[in-house]
This record gives C-alpha cells, structure tokens and sequence, in this order.
C-alpha cells in the first residue's frame, strides 16, 4: 500500500512557504525553546470574510492545505484527511476561560463554533467545496500518521484519486506555559548544544501546517512516494523497535540496506530520547534530525514528511539536518522513524518515485 | 475485498441505561432519559434538561473497578468492556485486534474544573494528561491490552460512525481480523455553553421532527460495537448480532455549523452508503435519524430522506428524545438501538413528536412498533463541519 | 388636549432619533470589534444597507454574535433566534430596536 506525493507545502518557522528555500544558512542549533511559525500572507490563501475570524491554527491549517492545491495546479480535490492532536486549542482556550469569565452568561459563539478538531478539514471542503470523504484524526504524536494510513488505504480501495492530507497543531501563549510547567521544555541555557548531542531533560516546541496531495499513481510532478507506514503503540527496548523497522522494511519489499538515511525524532530530552538513540546506534545508517527545526509537536512527522520528500526530490541532505561529513548520495528510501516522550512509535518509508 | 462485516458485540452507557439490556427496557418502555441536570455543575443546572448517565464519576469508577479515570475515560471504558464480553473475548492477542475510538471534547469534563485556577492562580492542578483526544482512547487500550491498531477520530457528531466505517474497512482489506469501533463524550460545560451561544438548544423535552421543536436536548455516554472478518467468526463460531452491510461519509460544504437546505451531504453519505451496500434504497426498511430536534437538522435531513427515496421513505424515528444528543458517542448509541431494533423486530419511536412538520410530506413512527421484520436499518448521524455520515446495518 | 399631545410626541420622537443615533454611531465601531472586521472602519458602514447576504455580507454566525453583542452592551435579550433577521436588517433598524426596548 503506497501512494505518491504530487505536490506538498509546508509552514513551519523556518521559510519553508518559499519554494526555493532548503536550509542552507539555517544553523544546527534552534534559536528558542519555542519555535513560532514563519507564516505566509494568510490573505492570499483565505477570503477576508473568513480571515476576520479564524485562529491561528485555522490560519495556518486552511492556508496550507491551498497552498499544497495551488503547487499541484488543482483546485479540485476527492477527499480531505488531517491530523491534530490538539485541534483548536486557541478557540478552545477563549471559549473556557470565557465561561468562568463571565458566569456561563453572554458568551460568544464564534470560538465555540471553531474549537471542534475537524475545522480545518470542514473549512478547506468548505473553500474547495469538496463534498469528498473528510476524516480528522487526533490520537496524540500518530494523528498525522493515522491519517496517511487512511489516505493510503482509501487509494487502494479506489475510493478516491487525489487526496489531501495534512498535519497541524498550534503553539500559542497557554499550551507554553502548560508544557513549561509540566517540565516538558528544554531551559534556554541547555540549547548551547544539538538536540542529538543533548545530555539534558526537556524539549524545544514547535508548531506547524505541513499538506501532501497524493495518488495512487505516478505524473510528472510527483515528488516522492511513501512506500509504507507503520505505527507502533509500545516497544521494549531499542531492540524491539529494530526488528519492528527490519519486519517493517521486509513487509515493504526493502532490506536496510536499500536505506540511505533514517530521519529521527530525536528531540533533544536526553531521557527520553534514550532508547531512540540506541536505536540510532544499533541500525548501521546514517542518522539525519528534524526536531531542532520544526520544534517538537504531535504533528512533527508531518515536517519530516516534507523534508523527507524534498531530500529526496533534490537528492541533497541540509548540512543542518546531518552532522556527518559523508552525505549518502543516490537516495533511494528513506526512513522516518519518530516517537514522542519515549512512546507511540512510528516509521514511514519515503522513495524515489 | 469480500468480507462480509460481522458485528459479534456491543456495550452501551446512556442515559437510558448501565447495559444493553437495561438501554433495550428503557427503549422499549419507551422510557426517556433526559431529565434536569444531576451531576454537572454549572449555573444553568436548572435551565435546561439533558440525557445525563445516571451515576457520579466515583460510581462510574467503582462499576468498572477502576480508581481514578475521569469520565469520560471511564465511560468508554465500560462500554467497551461490555462489548468485549458480549462478544466473548477473553484472549486479545488471539487475533489482530484494534480499537477505534472518537471524542469531542475528551478530557473537557475535568479540564474544565482546573483551568482557570491552573492559570491564574497557578495551582498545581493539571489537565495535560487527560486533555487532549488520544489520551482515553490509549488509555482504555492499555488497561484492556490492545495495541494491533488504536486510534481516535473527532468529526464532531458523525465520530462514531466514522470510527466504525474506518473498522469495517481495515477487516475487508485483511488489516486487522476485529476491531472494537464507537464513541464516547461526557456532559460538560463547555459543551452545554457552546450550544447554548448557538440557541440551538431546547430549555424542555426536545421533539424531534415536531413542527414546533425548538432544539436538542444534550446528552452524554458511550457505546462500541466488536466487528469481525468473516473469517475470524468461522474460525471462533462466533454468533452475529447483525452486518455492517453499508457506509458512507460525505461534506456538505455548506455551511461551519449548519445542514444546506436540500440537505445535500445527507444525501451524499446516503447514496454513499447504499452504493457500498450493494443494494437499492427500497431495500431498506427503518431509518435511525439523526433527528436532534434542531429546526435546521431535522428539515434538511428530512429533505434529503425524501430525495433519495424518492418519496417512497421507509419508516424513520429519531431516538434523541430517549437518550439525548450524545455528540462523538451519538452514532455508537444509535448503532446499538439500530441493532436492538433488528434483533427484537421493534421500531423505538420518535418521542414526544406531536405535530407534523409543514415543510416534509414524510411523518416519523411515534409509537413503538412491534413483529415488524426489519431486514436492512439505516442510521445518519451528521455534524459540524458539514460531515456527514451513514451506516447500514443488515440481519443477514 | 389634542395639540398637546401632538406636541409631546413630537418632541418623545425629537429625543427617541437622537438615541437612535448615538446608538447607530456606537454600534458601528462595536460591530466592527464584535465581528472581527479588520479591513473595515467603522465610519464607512452605510447605516441603511442591508448587512446580510450583500453590504458587508454577514452571515448566520455574525447573527449570533450580535445577539450578544446587544445583551452585553444593552441589555436587549433576543430569545428567537428567528426574529433577528429583521432586526438586523441595517444598523439602523438594529439601533431602532435597541432603543424600542431600553429605558
């Protein structure tokens, strides 16, 4: 079951909305312990009678999921799937401290209305007038992944030819002071290292919009494929989640040697990252890292996702994006392999079309 | 792709019963649940009606023996048990089995208690644990140790049906061999509020498909069906409570909120479903509305009931005057009532409709019927967002 | 006994179209803050044309939240939501009814 990506947009806090842009001045070290979006002129994705009213996420959702259209030249689409773990916090956030606010008395509608998780979907349907299939997942650091999996089934079952399917999650005010106080965020003095060298608790949040248009077949546009998903609910030990990547690959057709790069979700919590880095020692192939760009979030696969695809798009590996000085050249697969808080395993395998 | 989609358990918490059985009474006595607010605090406890489970959280916590899970966690957590029972499985690692869930509003039923002291007076009380969507869904699956496949949906009130439609399609490509597939929201007052700012809901009994309805009465609970691939049931001589023969999902793309007139995404998740199904709309024999008592629900679904049966609409009821509008769950209860209807030849009524609807030509059933042989029931739960959904279930 | 009455309800009318005004000129600027129009100020809202559907194309949701917007700022509840159609017809027959039903 695999499905290939024929046009793909990212916001994120790096330029990643400019097409040229690939990190090539962008430095190892993130610049914060919260990295906020770099975000597109929203009004040139979304109608001002919209615009006046949608929160953050929604802006950065919506615009994304066009933007992607707008790349691939189509304005049509047979079905949309996202994935957010944490939905409209922003609107959620008004809407409750409203409520204590003002005594359950005079509230307005407008946040209630956005703070259901499927607004992003229900929206870019809404522009597209999209009367497809539209599913939202929302199950913790797999949401994105669960949505591929959907996409990727609903192409083979023939149900749809062209899917768009994105991940999205906010980092506003509120959820940086729950992380932060939860004892989830890496302190500003510990970011003087990378986040693969980190030898200190905590990570550096992140936030953003990533959408893929895909098919079941090939055109002249298309990117990258995936080849495979997997999701893991519990490992043991990092020897538990290497056989899970060579039963993984197997199912797939590949051995680890067709592998030329695994992109990992280390995230720089030391303690967490733990069995990963094992891992990360115990499969024998280069190791590349996405986190300190894009922050941690529930999410983040969908960022490495794009930057999997542009990898292997240009056949270049960002100097940020791998510390090594031999750059594996001639990459064919590519292996994602993320967890959040030592949990909730997953691996996608990205090719060459 | 030629399994057929056995559905071998059901569990089911409302606010018409703890059971199946006790929901089948409470239907078939046509005994409603909506009633004034008892266990969630909010100022409006005397303004409005709502389908509450009738127990404290600590009553819930100690019928499922657990200690400390928040509602809606605990809720889900029962009826999932229940329909693991009912389908007597005991050994989860037998087979590939997964578990889908959906939600709303997850974990708001305690976030709301510590949110405002958590900011403003930074109390120590958090919610991070419990909050976020996939958290009771990972849970429930941890304590009953499934892990082939967990995951959650939120659709807003078609959740459920979309859960199971996800299920139905991962036993007929061959993904898992069952799945346990429903919903779950408990009562809260971020829910009661939001729709109270849409003036959407009815201060008394609501009346579905009533001329006069004003709006819905909130409700709260869980309800998971087991579906299983053909082959797992041979294997294990399972009984078969009913099929999942068809299902469909469709965007209105009409509106954040509200149903366009002509009900055009019903229609679409309708047609959708009887496609898949295999089969023509006059093979069906009942329709489990969606009908949530809203002026704009139930004449757009009405509507469209009309144009895809072409004004030859089999006999239709909602049952949210019995149990309330349960949001992510509303779909996973009325699969229950849609499977009950089959199994015991009975159509539940629609509740308290006293007055026909000038705007349809159709009249739902008001009074409960019995000995009628119901082949195929076809159930629609439709929410915001413009998604729609529906799901059809077959005795044989 | 018939001039006077005249008179006075000359005069009721005289001071009932200045609220009516004032209301008209406070209700632009909280309109624009309600609904979020940012590309909009408040000056420039025709107070005659109509607000839904065309002028500034507000739309069901906006309906509600001037809903709110009159218990809030002037304690005028609307209980059907059906009756707010014509009430916001315009801003002027929005600040009409506000001044019909405060003291």
């Amino acid at each position: 079951m695999g499905a290939y990506i024929n046009s793909l947009s990212c916001i994120s806090h790096h330029n990643t909305i400019s097409e040229d842009f690939f990190f090539e001045e962008t430095p190892a070290l993130p610049s914060s312990n919260f990295l906020f979006v770099t975000a597109p002129v929203y009004k040139d994705y979304i109608p001002a009678n919209t615009i006046r009213r949608t929160s953050h996420i929604l802006k950065m959702g919506i615009s994304a999921g066009l933007m992607c259209l707008r790349n691939a030249g189509e304005e049509k689409i047979d079905a949309i799937i996202t994935g957010t773990a944490m939905g409209c916090y922003e609107d959620t956030d008004k809407f409750l401290r409203s409520i204590d606010d003002n005594d359950e008395r005079m509230l307005a509608p407008t946040s209630f209305i956005q703070s259901t998780h499927n607004t992003v979907a229900g929206q870019i349907a809404l522009l597209t007038k999209c009367h497809g299939y539209n599913f939202t997942y929302v199950h913790q650091n797999l949401s994105f992944e669960y949505a591929l999996l959907d996409a990727l089934l609903l192409l083979k079952e023939g149900e749809a030819q062209t899917i768009l399917v994105g991940g999205v999650d906010e980092l506003i005010p509120p959820l940086c002071e729950l992380f932060e106080r939860a004892g989830h965020i890496k302190k500003t003095e510990d970011l003087r290292h990378p986040i693969w060298d980190s030898k200190t608790n905590g990570y550096v949040a992140g936030e953003g919009a990533t959408f893929f248009n895909l098919s079941a077949k090939a055109n002249e546009k298309s990117i990258a494929k995936i080849s495979g998903i997997k999701t893991i609910q519990k490992i043991t030990d990092a020897k538990d989640l290497l056989e899970n990547s060579n039963s993984f690959l197997k199912k797939i057709g590949l051995t680890k040697q067709d592998v030329s790069l695994v992109l990992s979700g280390i995230n720089g919590d030391s303690e967490k990252d733990n069995r990963l880095k094992e891992f990360n020692t115990q499969i024998g192939l280069p190791i590349a890292y996405f986190k300190h760009l894009c922050g941690e979030y529930f999410t983040a696969s969908g960022f490495a996702l794009w930057l999997a695809s542009k990898i292997i798009q240009k056949q270049s590996v960002p100097t940020c994006v791998f510390p090594n000085s031999i750059v594996p050249q001639n990459i064919k697969h590519l292996l994602i392999v993320n967890q959040f808080n030592d949990q909730y395993y997953s691996l996608i395998c990205v090719s060459q079309c | 792709m030629s399994t057929r989609v056995h559905i071998t358990g059901m569990g089911i918490i409302s606010a018409i019963g703890d059971s199946v059985e006790e929901t089948f009474l409470s239907l078939s006595e046509c005994r409603t649940g909506i009633a004034k607010i008892n266990h969630l605090q909010t100022l409006h406890k005397n303004e409005f009606v709502c389908g509450e489970v009738k127990h404290s959280n600590e009553e819930l916590n100690k019928m499922a023996g657990t200690a400390l899970f928040n509602r809606t966690t605990v809720l889900g957590l029962m009826a999932v048990q229940e329909a693991l029972k009912n389908a007597e499985i005991t050994n989860i690692k037998e087979a590939r089995t997964g578990f889908i869930s959906s939600t709303t509003v997850a974990g708001m039923c305690h976030s709301e208690l510590v949110y405002k002291d958590f900011f403003e007076k930074k109390s120590n009380e958090n919610f991070i644990d419990s909050h976020f969507s996939g958290i009771s869904t990972n849970e429930i699956a941890a304590h009953l140790g499934i892990d082939a496949y967990v995951t959650t949906i939120s659709t807003a009130c078609s959740s459920a049906a979309n859960a199971v439609m996800l299920g139905a399609r991962l036993i007929k490509n061959n993904i898992l061999d069952r799945v346990v597939v429903g919903g779950v929201d408990a009562l809260s007052k971020f829910t009661l509020n939001g729709f109270n700012t849409l003036m959407i809901l009815d201060t008394e009994w609501c009346k579905p498909f009533d001329e006069n309805r004003k709006g819905l009465n909130l409700g709260e609970g869980a309800a998971f069906l087991v579906l299983e691939s053909e082959d797992q049931v041979k294997k294990y001589d399972k009984k078969t409570l009913a099929f999942l023969s068809g299902y469909g999902n469709a965007n209105d793309a009409y509106h954040q909120t509200a149903s366009s007139p002509e009900g055009h995404g019903a229609f679409l998740a309708m047609q959708k479903a009887l496609q898949v199904a295999g089969f023509d709309a006059r093979k069906i024999d009942y329709i489990n509305a969606h009908g949530t008592g809203t002026p704009n629900n139930d004449s757009s679904e009405g509507i469209a009931m009309q144009t895809i049966f072409e004004n030859k609409v089999p006999k239709f009821s909602s049952t949210k005057a019995y149990t309330g509008h349960t949001l992510a769950a509303a779909a996973g209860i009325e699969a229950v009532i849609s499977i009950l209807s089959i199994q015991h030849n009975m159509i539940f009524p629609c509740l308290n409709r006293l007055e026909q609807m000038k705007d349809l030509q159709i009249t739902p059933v008001t009074t409960l019927e019995k000995n009628v042989d119901l082949k195929h029931v076809m159930s629609n739960s439709f929410g915001f967002g413009g998604n729609c959904s529906t799901l059809i279930f077959s005795k044989n | 006994m018939s001039i006077y009455i005249i008179q006075k309800t000359y005069n009721t009318y005289t001071v009932y179209k200045m609220e009516v005004q004032e209301i008209v000129t406070s209700l632009k600027s909280q309109i624009v803050e309600q609904l979020n129009l940012e590309e909009i100020k408040p000056e420039d809202i025709d107070t005659d044309a109509p607000l839904f559907g065309t002028g500034l194309g507000l739309d069901s949701i906006d309906a509600l939240e001037l809903i709110v917007l009159l218990e809030k700022n002037y304690n005028v509840k609307i209980e059907d939501p059906k009756e707010s159609k014509a009430i916001f017809a315009s801003v002027k027959t929005m600040a009409e009814y506000i001044a019909a039903h405060t003291k």
